[in-house]
């Protein structure tokens, strides 16, 4: 959380600098380490290669990252006409791994709204998918839009008498419905 | 050297904090246009850093300018949380999701 910080006290460093040096009457001013002349053929040489080899470092992390968290996407089954939390529970001992169908991993939730399973929980950029599901059909569920129903996803992990547990919850149902479970 | 660094370090830093931000878009959280002005004023920092170690006055106007331009995502940000602080707003985290959540009242 100190990267928005961080972000924010350099840039009021490089906007202070370089409107002074912008504004700054340069005719008669000696160079000093602030206010420095053009770098020296070396210095712009070495500089330069180096700066340039950190951002190509830091690009190629980004997309090594990138490629590395490309995680499979989940496909949570929710009965139909289920309002209210959802709760999943991973690594739980005795309890069955998640399916996959499609390449996405399938979370059938139960009609209480909690799932366990001995799978692992999965972390990286994935598109989720949402679905009501009956004996019949199943229907898709918006996660985003103006009709959205699928509120306040988080990720967690507590400590209690059965050891540590990872788990995730979101709330299904409409905006009001969230909002009035959050007064609650 | 100092511009150099000062401008690539905060080119670098602002990037990449922007740059994860518009990464949430994948979880499905909308996008502020003004995230890609400020990643274009990242790019134009990071420009005028190696620009400072041949004409650095000339560097400097292109930072300024680069700077106001990565302003225009944070300046907003900045008076929303102040605001959002000052009227003692509830602001949705994680962490008041999780009080509400029935769950976490039977730890």
């Amino acid at each position: 959380m100190i990267l928005p910080y961080l972000a924010i006290a350099l840039l009021t460093l490089a906007t202070v600098y370089s409107a002074i040096v912008s504004f700054r009457q340069t005719e008669g001013a000696a160079p000093s380490w602030i206010f420095p002349t053009a770098a020296s053929r070396p210095t712009r040489i070495i500089v330069g290669s180096l700066g340039l080899a950190l951002l190509i470092s830091v690009g190629l992390w980004l997309g090594l990252g990138a490629r590395n968290n490309s995680l499979r996407s989940s496909r949570f089954l929710i009965p139909e006409g289920y309002t209210g939390w959802v709760r999943v529970e991973f690594e739980v001992q005795g309890a069955a791994p998640l399916p996959m169908e499609g390449g996405e991993y399938v979370l059938r939730i139960p009609a209480d709204g909690v799932l366990q399973t001995s799978s692992a929980e999965q972390y990286g950029w994935a598109k989720d998918h949402y679905y009501y599901y009956s004996a019949q059909s199943e229907r898709v569920i918006p996660a985003s839009g103006p009709d959205e129903l699928i509120w306040g996803r988080i990720n967690g992990e507590e400590s209690g008498a059965r050891g540590k547990r990872k788990y995730e919850e979101f709330f299904v149902g409409t905006a009001e419905q969230f909002n009035n479970q959050m007064r609650e | 050297m100092l511009p150099f660094c000062l401008y690539f370090v905060a080119a670098m830093i602002t990037g990449f904090n922007v740059y994860t931000l518009l990464a949430m878009t994948l979880y499905g959280v909308p996008f502020n246009p003004l995230e890609f002005v400020s990643l274009l004023g990242s790019l134009c920092l990071m420009i005028a850093a190696f620009i400072s170690l041949f004409r650095p006055y000339v560097a400097a106007r292109v930072a300024l300018v680069a700077s106001l331009l990565i302003w225009s995502f944070y300046g907003p940000a900045i008076a929303k949380l102040v605001r959002t602080k000052v009227n003692n707003h509830s602001v949705l985290s994680a962490s008041l999701v999780s009080h509400a959540s029935p769950y976490s009242q039977s730890r």
